[in-house]
């Protein structure tokens, strides 16, 4: 376990590198989050209709999912993937650690570093100029927080699992395009899923990417409560289990068709 | 002179056609993939139509005429100026040098530099989108309305060329990191997916008249499907909107060339 500790510890200090790329990218989260609010303001006004959901809470979902982006690491591309390209994953070989748990340690240190230099001053700027939902219950907090956590590990379960393909591909980015766009589509991220079509609505509930974002957010804003948060909780779960077996099997059957490139 | 600019011109983007189709499966799935990945923000604009409804005076395939227009706007600009695109790694590894000595522009190299072949999944996409607005609303076409539509797509490109030439010119100072462009470049096609009009004051005034995002897609599409803009700009301004993102690119190309005279090599 220390081990994978100090592999997490390493990426995250890697990452505190990129401190100017990390106030653009801060810039850019506020300024999607910023068009969508709108988009969605204009939307609300110029509709009568009662809605699932009210503005508030819509601008609440979209400055959280903003915000927390980078730590659920949505698209976020592995970089031992492009390991596997340039040949030198043989280096990470050779360590007498689990390839699949190391590369999960690293995506957890690009998380928490995200959580703190990221999520946290983008969710102060929400907080306090934008306005944002606050809850009150020091409950909903906990169950939010968990159920981020669980997001992104889910989250990261899928991505290795999917970029495990790299193995045979070489290159991830036509693969790792179609895992995102589901990815991207499914989880809510683009639309809230209370506002979707039912139909579409039932499809993505038997999905693992509600867990992603859809799920954890609506906790926040009060909408899953009780009972219906265990479920979600063990929907994660489920779904984590899922991804981490078929990344294994990913990983296991990769090692043995690997050939390194390069020299 | 313009027709041996021109000839080069042509020769690079085949060799660049050649190496991206060389891996013909992986390219088809770049292509594959930039169309789906692009093809979700049209899934924003029906699921909120869905819900919601008209938009004031605009249904959705309105908003999908304009959508079409930025679209293939923005994936033409992309495919064609790459090479400002990534030009902070020829920063970075001091690899601008090298255009330097050579006897053409800086401007006309790093064009010429890349071509990004991929992008017309992007294109495609904001093609079909166009297509079937077009077929929904049934529109009437004349020439002139043709030629005008043509120019708006030229202007549109030149614009979004035109960011992404500012971008790599912050790079002669900061060296590295010019992502904050991409607030402008992708954010600006992200906010013109919809009409401008719904925006807030501050924001519609700085995509009108500091950043010309308007004049990409929204004015000529107020003129195409004779609309009225409901903050009263005039019509002529959907007129002059192919030459504002030309005007642009002007001045961009100015911005340009005053960087390069400072620019200090980062060394091989």
């Amino acid at each position: 376990m220390r081990v994978y500790l100090e592999f997490g510890r390493k990426s995250f200090q890697k990452m505190l590198q990129y401190r100017t790329a990390n106030l653009a990218g801060m810039a850019t989260n506020l300024f999607f989050g910023a068009v969508r609010v709108l988009i969605f303001t204009a939307f609300y006004q110029a509709s009568t209709a009662e809605q699932p959901l009210s503005l508030h809470q819509v601008a609440t979902y979209v400055w959280l999912s903003q915000s927390f982006l980078m730590v659920i690491r949505m698209w976020g591309r592995p970089e031992v993937s492009d390991t596997i390209r340039d040949g030198s994953v043989a280096m990470q070989l050779t360590k007498p650690v689990d390839f699949q748990f190391y590369w999960l340690a690293d995506e957890f240190g690009k998380s928490t570093y995200f959580l703190l230099m990221r999520a946290l001053p983008s969710l102060l700027f929400s907080i306090f100029l934008f306005r944002i939902m606050i809850p009150a219950d020091p409950l909903t907090w906990l169950a939010f927080l968990t159920g981020i956590l669980l997001a992104v590990v889910l989250n990261q379960s899928y991505i290795v699992a999917a970029f495990s393909s790299t193995f045979w591909t070489l290159d991830a980015t036509g693969v790792g395009g179609f895992c995102f766009a589901l990815q991207t589509f499914f989880s809510g991220f683009v639309v809230p899923i209370a506002l979707w079509p039912d139909w579409l609505q039932q499809i993505a509930s038997r999905l693992p990417f509600e867990g992603m974002i859809n799920f954890p957010f609506s906790i926040y804003l009060g909408e899953v409560t009780g009972v219906d948060i265990l479920v979600g909780f063990g929907k994660q779960i489920l779904w984590i289990a899922f991804f981490v077996c078929i990344g294994r099997w990913g990983i296991r059957r990769g090692l043995t068709k690997l050939v390194l490139q390069g020299g | 002179m313009i027709p041996h600019h021109l000839r080069l011109y042509f020769h690079f983007v085949l060799a660049r056609i050649r190496t991206q189709t060389a891996y013909r499966t992986s390219f088809l799935l770049d292509v594959a993939s930039n169309f789906l990945i692009t093809a979700l923000d049209f899934s924003m604009i029906w699921l909120i139509f869905e819900r919601f409804g008209n938009l004031a005076d605009w249904s959705m395939w309105q908003v999908g005429f304009l959508y079409g227009i930025i679209s293939i706007s923005f994936g033409l600009s992309n495919m064609v100026g790459r090479g400002f695109d990534l030009f902070q790694d020829e920063i970075r590894l001091g690899t601008f040098d090298d255009k330097l000595i050579r006897p053409y522009s800086t401007f006309y190299l790093i064009l010429v530099h890349q071509f990004d072949l991929k992008r017309l999944g992007k294109i495609g996409q904001g093609l079909i989108i166009f297509l079937m607005a077009n077929a929904k609303l049934s529109m009437s076409w004349s020439i002139g309305k043709v030629i005008f539509l043509l120019a708006t797509i030229v202007g549109g490109t030149c614009f979004f060329i035109g960011l992404m030439v500012v971008g790599a010119t912050l790079c002669f100072w900061t060296v590295q990191s010019i992502e904050f462009i991409n607030i402008f470049t992708h954010g600006g096609n992200e906010a013109g997916n919809f009409p401008i009009s719904i925006y807030k004051d501050w924001f519609r005034r700085l995509f009108t008249f500091v950043i010309p995002l308007a004049f990409v897609n929204y004015f000529p599409t107020l003129y195409l499907l004779d609309k009225a803009d409901p903050h009263g700009a005039p019509a002529i301004l959907a007129l002059i909107s192919p030459l504002v993102g030309i005007i642009f690119l002007t001045v961009s190309s100015q911005i340009w060339r005053f960087g390069v005279s400072h620019y200090q090599s980062t060394g091989h």
